[in-house]
């Protein structure tokens, strides 16, 4: 018996990583390993293609104090970040309550609220671009015909964010309308009828019963939102580039344009990809704190 | 074990081992490579021309024997392809990039030198080519690149948009403007609701760059100063170009927004006068748009006319194969042997001259006015801080064109952005 229950244990206690060590594998040699082999590029001025390079110390972080266009873009990614958030919690929420209510062509409905999630960012993208064209496009033309004053959507500074907002909430609110409609649906329908019996209105049923039952939806949504708008960059990309001016550039916008297209500053842009990269870390660490704090799984 | 049938004698196994051998060892792959090879040849010819480039170089395999594979990506997207792959040794055995991209590869090793004896003996002489496009593959007095044609600017006009504007005479040819005032009044003229009177760009003439280069050239205006150390946008040729980009869309409203299609515009009739790129002018006969050219008019001091000659380049390879490297040369000539079918089909008139004189070339009155334009050529400085500059240019002349920012604070700010780049 001694002889054997050593053994045991330590075979037992190698399957689990055995199951885990190709994903573990996997995700040390495309997640791990770029993200650390950016960390050390940050402290050098290494540029892609050249072969040479040296340890610079902290002067990559130095240089995005003195960035003004980096600035620019940490300003944009918050504004982004705080003007898409109310739009993107409460409409599909709006259209969850009222599919969850059995509306005519339910069943359709949700598909067609949902179809716009499943086109790439870049479909999307040209799509908008088009139906936002100043001279050709739908969306001016209907206004023109309305009597309505138009402008040109993507290239004024006042609009263009306005714009990747309106684009990126008709793309991802199917999504999250239906995370709210399985959260509205785990409901217990009583509490609404006992609601009703006692003379609540909708609206008191609303505010009483699926606002706070549905707080841990709400704030799934909310941190899945904030850091996906953190990293805001395929609307851009494709609908303005950052323009007009730097009216639209986010910081993965600059990065990437560090990166890739003025003279391939790796070392500069992976600061960038860092600096980010903290303050992701420090929004989500503020919200799983008010998460942890409210919420029963 | 053996089945009886095949019984393999010790010889012939002996054979076969060696011939696998050789297949799998490089050093003995070389020996046994095949007379006519197969060469990797990325551009970004992503237009219609790319369909035509298509065609030629099944042409070309048909002659030769000689296999093409072609990697056609988006030119940024080639550029950054070109800059990671290159030096891993992972570039192709040709590719054809902008004229403006030779300096900053050269200067960066992703190019291999091209010395003149091998030019030469493959039958490349400058004399055979347009100098501005033979003088744009050196950089620092080293060759790095063969010619192939020259995408330009020429002046578009829609004729029933014109016509509409009465700027169309008894001959139904439309009015060319002759100056920067007159462009200004025939444009205000045709200009009303959504219709334009003139666009200088493709897409997005709020960050067209290659405009308003061609602008400052024809103010004797440039990016950078002769010895291409500092930016020379704060000079006052300089400014007043700014002025104008900053005033046509922004204070005359005769331009169209900053992020408009002018190319659809002008298909769709909204657009009267447009200078543009002459890669357009296939795409316009193909739509049926009633359209007519006239050369790049003088907006400035000279009628300078940009272009940017795509040119044939040879990515340096991890280990050199004289084999692969025959054959991309081979299909050099026999494109520039074949270049008049290129012009004719793709509508890029040719580097070299000797096309020029094509009857169907002469014939054709877009082709001819392109070629006409040669004198005023002009190319970007062959610096390889270029790119970048180009690349900071855009956002900054965007705010100019929408009328946010005055143009001599943007020169300023844009001046000081490049004078910052690094060496």
């Amino acid at each position: 018996m001694s002889t054997h229950t050593p053994r045991r244990p330590r075979r037992g206690a190698l399957t689990p990583y055995l199951f885990l060590a190709p994903g573990l594998l996997l995700f040390s040699v495309f997640r791990l390993y770029p993200l650390l082999d950016g960390l050390r590029l940050s402290f050098t001025n290494a540029r892609l293609g050249r072969a040479e390079y040296g340890w610079v110390g902290l002067a990559n972080y130095e240089r995005l104090l003195e960035d003004t266009r980096f600035h620019t873009s940490l300003w944009n990614t918050a504004f982004y970040t705080a003007a898409s958030t109310l739009p993107i919690l409460a409409i599909p929420l709006v259209l969850a309550v009222a599919l969850n209510r059995g509306v005519v062509l339910r069943t359709f409905l949700r598909s067609a609220f949902f179809f716009p999630f499943t086109l790439s960012v870049v479909t999307v993208g040209l799509t908008w671009l088009w139906l936002l064209d100043p001279i050709v496009g739908p969306f001016n033309y209907y206004l023109r015909g309305l009597g309505l004053p138009v402008r040109s959507w993507l290239a004024d500074p006042y609009t263009a964010m306005w714009a990747i907002i309106l684009t990126t909430v008709w793309w991802v609110a199917g999504y999250y309308l239906v995370i709210y409609l399985a959260g509205l649906q785990d409901i217990p329908p009583e509490l609404y009828e006992a609601a009703a019996l006692d003379g609540a209105s909708g609206w008191r049923s609303f505010w009483s019963i699926t606002l706070p039952l549905l707080r841990p939806v709400l704030l799934f949504v909310f941190v899945t939102h904030i850091i996906g708008s953190f990293q805001i960059f395929g609307q851009v990309f494709v609908l303005t580039q950052g323009g007009p001016g730097d009216a639209t550039r986010t910081v993965v916008q600059h990065l990437y344009e560090t990166a890739f297209q003025n003279f391939f500053h790796f070392g500069s842009a992976s600061a960038m990809a860092w600096v980010l990269f903290g303050l992701i870390v420090m929004f989500s660490l503020i919200q799983f704190r008010l998460l942890r704090g409210h919420t029963e799984y | 074990m053996n089945e009886p049938g095949i019984r393999v004698s010790r010889r012939r196994f002996l054979a076969r081992a060696a011939a696998v051998g050789a297949a799998v060892l490089p050093g003995a792959r070389r020996a046994l490579a095949q007379p006519t090879p197969t060469i990797s040849y990325w551009n970004g010819l992503t237009g219609a021309d790319g369909k035509v480039m298509d065609e030629l170089i099944e042409q070309f395999t048909r002659d030769t024997g000689i296999r093409v594979e072609q990697q056609r990506i988006p030119w940024a997207d080639l550029y950054a392809k070109l800059q990671v792959s290159v030096p891993a040794g992972e570039g192709p055995d040709l590719a054809l990039i902008h004229t403006i991209e030779v300096p900053h590869f050269a200067n960066d090793g992703v190019l291999q030198p091209i010395d003149d004896a091998t030019a030469s003996g493959n039958g490349f002489r400058g004399d055979e080519y347009l100098p501005s496009t033979w003088q744009g593959g050196v950089y620092q007095g080293k060759r790095y690149a063969i010619p192939l044609d020259v995408p330009q600017h020429i002046l578009y006009m829609n004729v029933s948009v014109m016509r509409a504007g009465g700027l169309v005479g008894a001959d139904g040819k439309p009015k060319v403007p002759a100056s920067r005032d007159e462009l200004l009044a025939m444009a205000k003229q045709i200009a009303r609701g959504d219709t334009f009177g003139f666009a200088i760009g493709t897409v997005n003439p709020g960050k067209y760059t290659w405009g308003f280069q061609n602008l400052l050239w024809q103010n004797g205006a440039n990016v950078f100063t002769a010895d291409f150390k500092r930016s020379a946008l704060t000079e006052p040729s300089a400014v007043e170009v700014a002025e104008f980009f900053g005033a046509i869309h922004a204070q005359h409203k005769i331009a169209p927004p900053a992020n408009a299609s002018c190319r659809d515009a002008f298909i769709a009739g909204k657009l009267g006068l447009w200078i543009a790129g002459s890669w357009n002018f296939t795409g316009l006969r193909d739509a049926k748009v009633d359209f007519a050219v006239a050369p790049v008019p003088r907006l400035f001091k000279q009628p300078t006319v940009w272009t940017m000659p795509h040119q044939y380049t040879f990515p340096k390879p991890k280990a050199p194969d004289p084999a692969k490297r025959e054959a991309a040369w081979r299909h050099i000539r026999w494109m520039s042997d074949h270049v008049a079918e290129w012009t004719l089909r793709a509508g890029q008139v040719s580097a070299r001259r000797q096309a020029h004189s094509d009857p169907r070339i002469t014939g054709d009155p877009v082709l001819k006015t392109l070629l006409a334009q040669a004198p005023n050529w002009q190319g970007g400085q062959p610096t390889p801080r270029w790119v970048p500059a180009e690349n900071l240019t855009r956002p900054v002349i965007e705010t100019v064109y929408i009328g946010q920012k005055p143009a001599r604070a943007a020169m300023e700010d844009l001046a000081r952005q490049i004078n910052a780049l690094p060496e």
